[in-house]
C-alpha cells in the first residue's frame, strides 16, 4: 500500500481544532449545569413539625446529629431528601441505544482506521 | 524490530538532540501516583453511595467494585507492562483496537482526571473553610492555590513530584490506620456504634434497587488506579515496576476502604454520610478526640492534594501523547528541555481545570469523572480480549500475564454494565449529555481530524503483524 | 487571620503562574519547534525490549 503521507496543517486552523475542542468540553460539562439536568433526581418526602422520632432515629442516632449540631427542623431536609427510582424505560431504552451505538461506532471506524495503520506498517502481503 | 523504530533509537542514541521524557521513576512512584489519585475517594465521594443505596449498599458495593478494579489492575498490568508508552491506555487502544478508540480512550483520560482533580480543588477549599469557620470567608483562593501551585511542581519535574506525592499519601493513608486503631474497633459498643446505627430498617432504604444504584458512587472508592500507566514512559523498568506498584496500590486500597467503611458506618447515621463532603473527618470529630479531628483534617487536605497532583501528571501525559501522534497539534506534544516534563500540555489544561473548579460543585464534578472512567473501563475488557487474539500468549514478550483469562474481563464487563444502570438510576441525563459530546468528537475525528495523522507511524511497538490482519 | 492567608495564597498563585508563563516563553523562544517536539513513543521499547520469545 502507498504510503499516506498527511497533508501539512495549517497554523491557524491548528488553532480552530483547538478551539473546537475546548467549546465541545465546554458545551458537554457546563450545558447539563446550566440547564439543570445535572447532578441528582432527589425530592424532599415532607413531615409536618418533625421529632427525631418521626424522622425514624434512635437514640444513638439522635446523640450523633445533636453532636453534629442538628435539630430535627434542620435535619428533616437532609434525612427526607429521597431518591424515588421509578425506572423510566423509554429513557432506559434510549440510553441504551445511545451508549451501544457509541460504541459500536467506535469499534467499527476504529477497525477501518486500524486495517490501514497495519497494511502500511508491515505491508500488505499476508 | 521494525526498520524505522531501530532507525529512531539509533538516532536517539547517536547526537543526543532528542528531548524525552526523563526515566527516573521506580516501583514505589508507581504506587504513590496510583494510590495518591485514589485516596482521595476514601476521605470523600464514596459515602455518596449511602445515599443512593444506605450504608449496608455502600459495603456490598465497595465489595463488587473492588472485583471490578482487581480485573482492572490485572487486565491494565498485562497490556501496559507490554505497551509502555505514556498515554498509557490510549496508546494500548492504538495498537490494539486503532486510531479512533484511541483517540476516544484519550479523553476518557483526561475528562477522568481533570474532573477529579477538580473536585480535589473543591474538597480542599470546603474543607478549610469549614475548619476556619470564619464569617465570609469563602476560600476560592485555595483553589487557585492547589491547582496553580500542583501544575507548577508538574511542571518542574515528574521526579520531584511523585516524591512528594509519595509522602503525602503515605501519611494520609496512615492517618486512616490510625483512625481505624484508634476507635477500638474490636470492640462494638464503646466508641463504634454499629448496630445502633445499620439496623435491619435502615441498612437498605431503598432495597436492592439501591445498592444497584449505589455502584455509581462506590466507584469513587478505587477511581484512577489505573492511572499508573501514565508513568510507563518515565519508569526504569516498565515491565516490572507497572505490575508491582499497580498491585500493590489496589490491595492498600482495597484494605483502606474496608476500614474507611467500617468506622464511618459505625460512627455516623447513613443520611448523614450520604450528604457530608468529608466523611473521615467528621467520623473523626464524633469520636471526641482533638488529635483525631486534627489528624483526618490534615490527611483530608493531603489526599485532595495528592490526588490532584497525580491527576495532574496524568492527564497532561494523556493530552501530550495525543499531539505527538498528531491526533491534535503537535504543538502540544512538546517536553521541556530541562525538566522533561510536558510542559505545554499541563500549562493548556490549568485554565480548564481552574474554571470548572469555580463553576462546578462536587459531586457533579465526581459525576462527570466516574462516566467518563466507567466508559473506559468498558472499553479495557475488550481490550484485553482482541489483545490476546490479535497477539497469542507466546508470540509477544508480556511483562505480567494475567491468570483466569477470560474471567477478569467478563466480570469487568459485567460489572461496567451494571454501573451504567446505576449512573442511569439519578444520573441518567447526565449520562446521556456524556454520550453526546464523545459521539460528536468522534465523528469529527474520524471524518476530519483523522487525515493530518500519518498511518503506519502511530504503530510504534516492536512486534510481529498481528494475528488475522 | 484567614483572610490574610486568603491574599498569600492568591500572592502565591499568581507568582507561580507567572513564573511559568514566563519559562514558557523563554522556552520556546530559546529552543527550536523541532527540537521541542522530538519526542517519539516506543523509542526505549526499540532498545531494550526485544519482543522476541
Amino acid at each position: 500500500m502507498a504510503k499516506y503521507t498527511p497533508p501539512e496543517q495549517d497554523k491557524a486552523l491548528q488553532f480552530v481544532d483547538v478551539g473546537f475542542l475546548i467549546l465541545a468540553i465546554f458545551g458537554a460539562l457546563w450545558l447539563p449545569l446550566q440547564l439543570g439536568l445535572a447532578g441528582a433526581a432527589k425530592a424532599i418526602d415532607k413531615i409536618e413539625n418533625p421529632t427525631w422520632e418521626l424522622l425514624g432515629q434512635n437514640a444513638t442516632m439522635v446523640s450523633i446529629w445533636e453532636k453534629l449540631g442538628y435539630t430535627p427542623a434542620t435535619a428533616h431536609d437532609i434525612i427526607q431528601n429521597r431518591f424515588h427510582y421509578n425506572i423510566d424505560w423509554l429513557t432506559l431504552v434510549l440510553m441504551a441505544a445511545v451508549l451501544i451505538g457509541y460504541y459500536v461506532f467506535l469499534f467499527w471506524a476504529s477497525d477501518k482506521e486500524y486495517r490501514e495503520v497495519i497494511a502500511e506498517k508491515f505491508g500488505d502481503g499476508k | 524490530m521494525s526498520q524505522a523504530a531501530q532507525a529512531t533509537a539509533t538516532q536517539a542514541a547517536g547526537n543526543g538532540q532528542r528531548i524525552s521524557l526523563l526515566r527516573v521513576l521506580g516501583p514505589a512512584h508507581v504506587w504513590a501516583l496510583g494510590v495518591g489519585i485514589v485516596l482521595v475517594g476514601e476521605y470523600t465521594g464514596w459515602n455518596f453511595a449511602a445515599d443512593k443505596g444506605g450504608a449496608l449498599a455502600a459495603l456490598i458495593t465497595c465489595w463488587f467494585v473492588g472485583i471490578l478494579y482487581t480485573s482492572v489492575a490485572m487486565i491494565d498490568s498485562e497490556v501496559t507492562s507490554t505497551v509502555a508508552a505514556a498515554g498509557g491506555q490510549y496508546a494500548q487502544a492504538k495498537h490494539i483496537v486503532g486510531p479512533l478508540m484511541a483517540f476516544n480512550v484519550a479523553l476518557f483520560l483526561v475528562f477522568a482526571y481533570t474532573m477529579l482533580e477538580v473536585s480535589d480543588a473543591i474538597l480542599a477549599r470546603d474543607t478549610i473553610v469549614a475548619f476556619a469557620a470564619t464569617e465570609g470567608f469563602h476560600g476560592d483562593s485555595f483553589i487557585a492555590l492547589v491547582i496553580v501551585v500542583l501544575a507548577w511542581l508538574n511542571y518542574r519535574g515528574v521526579l520531584m513530584t511523585l516524591n512528594v506525592n509519595f509522602i503525602i499519601t503515605a501519611i494520609a493513608y496512615v492517618a486512616i490506620v490510625v483512625l481505624f486503631f484508634s476507635v477500638q474497633p474490636w470492640s462494638q459498643g464503646v466508641v463504634l456504634k454499629l448496630n445502633e446505627l445499620v439496623t435491619p430498617q435502615n441498612a437498605l432504604p431503598y432495597g436492592w434497587i439501591g445498592v444497584i444504584a449505589a455502584f455509581q458512587f462506590a466507584i469513587w472508592y478505587y477511581l484512577g488506579i489505573e492511572g499508573t500507566t501514565q508513568a510507563a514512559e518515565e519508569v526504569r523498568s516498565p515491565s516490572r515496576a507497572l505490575p508491582y506498584g499497580t498491585m500493590a496500590g489496589i490491595i492498600t486500597l482495597l484494605i483502606a476502604a474496608a476500614l474507611t467503611w467500617y468506622v464511618c458506618a459505625s460512627l455516623l447515621p447513613w443520611e448523614y454520610l450520604g450528604i457530608t463532603v468529608y466523611p473521615l473527618w467528621d467520623a473523626a470529630k464524633m469520636t471526641g478526640s482533638p488529635f483525631l479531628e486534627f489528624l483526618l483534617f490534615v490527611g483530608t487536605i493531603l489526599a485532595a492534594v495528592a490526588s490532584a497532583n497525580g491527576c495532574i501528571n496524568d492527564a497532561a501525559r494523556a493530552w501530550f501523547s495525543l499531539g505527538r501522534d498528531r491526533y491534535l497539534p503537535t504543538w502540544f506534544s512538546a517536553v521541556h528541555p530541562k525538566y522533561r516534563t510536558p510542559y505545554r500540555s499541563i500549562l493548556f489544561l490549568l485554565p480548564i481545570a481552574l474554571a470548572f473548579a469555580f463553576i462546578a460543585d462536587i459531586n457533579q464534578a465526581i459525576t462527570f469523572s466516574i462516566l467518563s472512567g466507567v466508559l473506559q473501563y468498558t472499553f479495557m475488557s475488550i481490550n484485553i480480549v482482541m489483545f490476546r487474539n490479535k497477539w497469542p500468549l507466546g508470540t509477544i514478550r508480556r511483562g505480567y500475564t494475567h491468570p483466569f483469562h477470560p474471567i477478569p474481563a467478563i466480570c469487568l464487563f459485567l460489572l461496567c454494565a451494571i454501573t451504567f444502570f446505576a449512573i442511569f438510576l439519578g444520573y441518567g441525563s447526565q449520562l446521556i449529555a456524556m454520550v453526546i459530546f464523545y459521539v460528536i468528537v468522534s465523528i469529527w475525528f474520524h471524518f476530519y481530524r483523522y487525515r493530518y495523522v500519518r498511518r503506519g507511524d502511530q504503530f510504534t511497538m516492536p512486534w510481529p503483524k498481528p494475528k488475522g490482519y | 487571620m484567614w483572610f490574610t492567608i486568603s491574599y498569600i495564597a492568591w500572592a502565591i498563585s499568581a507568582a507561580l503562574a507567572l513564573w511559568m508563563l514566563y519559562d514558557w516563553f523563554k522556552t520556546d523562544t530559546t529552543y527550536s519547534e523541532d527540537q521541542l517536539t522530538s519526542s517519539r513513543e516506543g523509542e526505549i521499547e526499540a532498545v531494550s525490549e526485544k519482543h522476541k520469545v
